[in-house]
């Protein structure tokens, strides 16, 4: 079972990841990859929408400093994520889960919902990310298909991130 | 319970808004594209604010707009009935006549403050009394028709009878040259009235207007009432005609109050 401290680490841990993620891998024009959408989902139930949000502030705050020449972008595209991270999660698991503070496992839940959240926390990140970083100069086509190659892309990573991040019971 | 939820929403939702509006500013500030399309933004969010303030304040100073056309209406109808009496009578006017008086009779603008429409006695209270030249047996016409008769005055308001009470009758011409016969109301419809007492002999056709004829010491010549349709023969003497009027009483609120000045000098004379 992970500690909430293990957690920190990890979080810190993908934060890191994330920034060296923007600065080396650049795969193309159509390609943004991401982890905060998965990193925001994955924190822990018994952490409020208003905390949430704050660590998702502070952290795209943090990678847009060390990584992308946009302040503000990253901030601005992952706070939505949190703001609906609740909510999405008691649509797709248990209305209780929140409730009773209870972690969301692979092995309780399966890979199908948590494919499902990712996918939609990939999604909403992406088109507020996608939307402000063309700032309406791109065409309509170009964003629709950097949007669907990102979150392709974006949702293999985040899998792998959320097998990581999320607590395995097995253990 | 419910109360907390709503005020964690609300907080949730002020949260977010704050460091959204923040995450936007910072880019603004990085970013000369980005500036330009939150900057576009932010001025169609405010055209749109600005605009529905706008039209607010715009619905609630239509009555002050209402008010003041209706002032102006009245000014015009003045002008209008002056040249006409300058036109068509052909008689010198009176230097020293006062603004709102033309010919032999007095006008003054008024709103209706309260309608009764549901009865065979239907009444007005006007919104205005003697304090205002409002006198006992004044007409009340609107550019659609006359409409009443002042029955009491107060010092700021007056009590009418409504044309469509089953006392009031009009005297009213066909044409501006026709035969004249008392109009009333029919005591049925909100539109109709019956114009009597029109000879036989007389060819009608169907839409031809009928106005105020002059004759009463109330109501002006002229003023259209409505148009003429069916009409039977009463009696074997006279035709008794179906009028359509042209006034909606069911929307009245801007009226004029006609006062003839030459009023008591002729009721004077009938006596005599």
């Amino acid at each position: 079972m992970k500690t909430a401290q293990h957690f920190g680490l990890l979080y810190v841990a993908m934060t890191v990841v994330q920034i060296i993620i923007c600065n080396c891998f650049h795969l193309s024009a159509y390609v943004t990859l991401s982890l905060l959408p998965v990193m925001i989902f994955c924190l822990p139930t018994s952490i409020g929408t208003i905390l949430s949000m704050l660590i998702a502030f502070v952290t795209g705050l943090a990678v847009d400093a060390l990584a992308e020449g946009l302040i503000g972008l990253n901030a601005l595209a992952a706070v939505p994520v949190a703001l609906i991270r609740r909510p999405l999660t008691m649509l797709l698991f248990d209305e209780d889960v929140i409730e009773r503070g209870e972690s969301i496992s692979f092995r309780k839940y399966g890979a199908v919902r948590i494919s499902a959240a990712v996918l939609i926390c990939q999604a909403v990140f992406l088109g507020v990310y996608i939307l402000a970083d063309g700032a309406g100069t791109r065409p309509m086509w170009f964003n629709l298909a950097r949007f669907a190659a990102s979150l392709g892309a974006g949702y293999l990573l985040s899998m792998a991130a959320a097998a990581v991040m999320l607590p395995d019971e097995k253990k | 319970m419910q109360r907390r939820k709503g005020i964690s929403i609300i907080t949730c939702a002020a949260i977010f808004i704050v460091l959204e509006v923040a995450a936007l500013s910072m880019l603004r500030h990085s970013g000369t594209m980005q500036n330009l399309w939150i900057s576009k933004g932010v001025h169609v969010i405010l055209a749109n604010v600005w605009g529905g303030t706008e039209s607010v304040r715009y619905y609630f100073s239509l009555k002050k707009k209402n008010d003041e056309l209706a002032d102006e209406n009245f000014r015009l109808a003045q002008k209008v009935r002056y040249y006409q009496m300058v036109t068509g009578m052909d008689y010198a006017t009176d230097i020293n006549t006062a603004v709102d008086t033309v010919g032999e009779y007095r006008y003054i603008p008024a709103t209706i403050v309260k309608l009764g429409n549901n009865s065979q006695h239907n009444y007005m209270i006007v919104g205005k009394g003697y304090e205002d030249g409002v006198e006992e047996r004044s007409g009340l016409i609107t550019s659609e028709g006359a409409i009443g008769i002042v029955d009491a005055v107060g010092r700021h308001y007056s009590y009418a009878l409504s044309f469509r009470n089953s006392g009031i009758s009009i005297s009213a011409r066909i044409g501006r040259t026709g035969p004249v016969g008392p109009l009333d109301w029919d005591g049925r419809t909100s539109s109709g009235a019956i114009l009597g007492e029109i000879p036989h002999h007389i060819r009608l056709t169907p839409g031809d207007t009928v106005y105020t004829s002059g004759y009463s010491s109330i109501f002006p010549p002229d003023i259209p009432l409505g148009t003429i349709g069916e009409a039977r023969v009463v009696n074997g003497a006279t035709y008794e005609i179906q009028v359509s009027l042209f006034e909606d009483f069911s929307t009245l609120r801007y009226v004029t109050i006609v006062n003839n000045i030459g009023k008591e000098e002729l009721e004077e004379l009938e006596k005599e």
